[in-house]
């Protein structure tokens, strides 16, 4: 784990996930929601949010979206699906996504 | 809120002004509260949005709104205790020191000067006065007729009033310069719209004749490249042309827009104009001289930003004046100074009319607007459409209302004041204020 190299960590990480479900599970779990690329693992996620954020992570839970299929007449497209990342702070951690704009 | 005043210059004035923090941080969030209810975010729906997140993007915006608001309503509950007159928008400068909990703010500003009516029992005024009479009317059909000056062709050498057709090059170091060249060019000898070198050269020459002759540009030449310099002019006359005045007839008055060509009735129409055009100058004149009257009478102090609003909007004006005559406004830049001086006297007339009107009840009463506007109807082909035109729209009766009042101040002052007539020379009337 410690081997992952620093290049591979900046990639993994997307965007923050913002939306009315990520706050809700912010405030519940002290959760924090990321896009992360799709092959990303949760170590990697872990170690990651650690080492952008300056925080300690407690866990992270990850799961595959699906893209929508989308038509547009007859044709019908498929969206891209994307990983999505559910990290877990340790007590009094947080991360402000503001701060750092 | 805490306020104290301090009186710095004449019409300046400073007024501390604090805000307690507490009241504009409930402020800010009652403001916040009311956003979120309608703010729109990717990712919520419109009133989902968490308070946070609103706090990030709009707390200054809401903070700043906040305070200025309440720095306002301490200034204006303030600015009505002390009964302060004022002018302008106040300068707000925030002070840097400031007790706990609370914000701290001067506000500068300058204030409307007290005026006080002054005297204009001895000012003087004159009153011109002029009866158009016959010699007037001859002197204008004079200039009439030689605005229409028909030129004849003649077999004599030009003299000077003659209008000669020419063509000529001009040569500098045997080179042709640049507008030194031209064919068919007319102009008229003695007119003054070519140099007095030129003109004298092709005096006594006749038609078909040609002359080569050296001259020197005069030193303040317009053309840099010519100015003092000698060049050599080749020119051929083409045409002499004498001057030919238009006989009062009935073509003449035709031509003045009578159109059965009575010459009696052309004599009354000019002297009808002329009447209306000596009696404008006059009232202009005596309106200035009362104007002058009453600035001399009230020396007061105007407030700076009064000024320079004023002045910034004539430089306006003057700009788009200009724009409309087809000038390049970005090559001239209208700097708002130069009128200053102008925009000072604008703003003190402005203050002691103000002043003048509310003292002495020179309100412009319904009966004068309608007389005036009916009597700027006259000159229109259908009255009646233009005073409905007037009474349609708010701000040309005020634009009415105000010229009414300008004439009841006018008439205030005149009779207040000595006034005395005097006869003024035609020529000295019209060409003063032309």
């Amino acid at each position: 784990m410690s081997q992952l190299k620093q290049e591979r960590l900046l990639k993994v990480l997307l965007a923050p996930q913002i939306s009315e479900k990520a706050t809700y599970i912010a405030d519940k779990n002290e959760q924090v929601v990321f896009r992360v690329v799709s092959d990303a693992t949760k170590p990697e996620v872990k170690a990651a949010v650690e080492s952008l954020f300056n925080v300690k992570v407690k866990s992270v839970q990850t799961t595959n979206v699906k893209g929508k299929v989308k038509r547009f007449g007859k044709i019908t497209g498929q969206r891209k699906g994307w990983k999505k990342a559910f990290v877990c702070l340790q007590p009094g951690q947080e991360i402000n996504f503001a701060a750092g704009e | 809120m805490q306020t104290n005043q301090e009186t710095t210059n004449a019409l300046e004035r400073r007024i501390d002004i604090t805000v307690a923090k507490e009241a504009v941080e409930q402020e800010v969030q009652a403001r916040l509260k009311h956003l979120g209810r309608t703010v729109k975010m990717p990712g919520f729906r419109p009133g989902k949005v968490p308070l946070k997140m609103i706090e990030q993007s709009y707390g200054g915006q809401a903070r700043s709104e906040a305070v200025g608001t309440a720095l306002e309503k301490a200034f204006a509950q303030k600015v009505q205790e002390e009964k302060l007159r004022v002018a302008g928008q106040p300068r707000l400068e925030p002070k840097a020191e400031a007790e706990d909990g609370a914000l701290a703010f001067t506000a500068v500003f300058e204030v409307y000067p007290e005026i006080t009516l002054g005297e204009v029992s001895d000012k003087a005024i004159e009153r011109p006065s002029l009866t158009v009479s016959d010699v007037e009317i001859d002197k204008t059909i004079d200039v009439l007729r030689k605005q229409r000056t028909n030129y004849e062709t003649v077999e004599r050498a030009a003299t000077a009033d003659d209008r000669v057709v020419i063509d000529f090059t001009g040569r500098k170091d045997g080179e042709v310069f640049e507008g030194g060249q031209a064919s068919d060019f007319p102009f008229v000898i003695g007119a003054g719209s070519m140099l007095k070198d030129f003109e004298d050269a092709v005096d006594g020459l006749k038609a078909g004749e040609s002359k080569t002759f050296s001259m020197t540009f005069p030193e303040d030449y317009h053309a840099a490249n010519l100015a003092g310099q000698t060049v050599e002019f080749e020119i051929t006359v083409k045409e002499v042309g004498a001057a030919k005045l238009p006989e009062i007839d009935a073509e003449f008055a035709k031509s003045l827009g009578v159109a059965d060509g009575d010459v009696t009735k052309m004599r009354d129409e000019v002297k009808a104009n002329l009447e209306r055009e000596v009696s404008r100058r006059i009232k202009t004149r005596i309106k200035e001289q009362a104007m002058d009257a009453l600035l001399a009478a009230n020396p007061i102090d105007v407030p700076k930003a009064l000024v320079t609003r004023e002045a910034e909007q004539l430089a306006e004006n003057a700009r788009r004046d200009m724009e409309s005559r087809g000038m390049q406004t970005k090559d001239l830049p209208v700097s708002a100074d130069w009128f200053t001086e102008q925009a000072e006297r604008r703003v003190k007339l402005g203050l002691v009319l103000a002043e003048l009107v509310a003292a002495k009840d020179l309100y412009a009463k319904p009966e004068q607007v309608r007389a005036l506007i009916e009597d700027f109807a006259q000159s229109y082909e259908d009255p009646k459409e233009v005073i409905e035109w007037y009474y349609s729209q708010p701000q040309r009766m005020a634009q009415a209302e105000a010229l009414v009042i300008e004439e009841n101040a006018v008439d205030w002052v005149l009779n207040n004041a000595k006034t005395e007539d005097k006869v003024v020379d035609f020529d000295e009337l019209m060409g003063a204020t032309a």
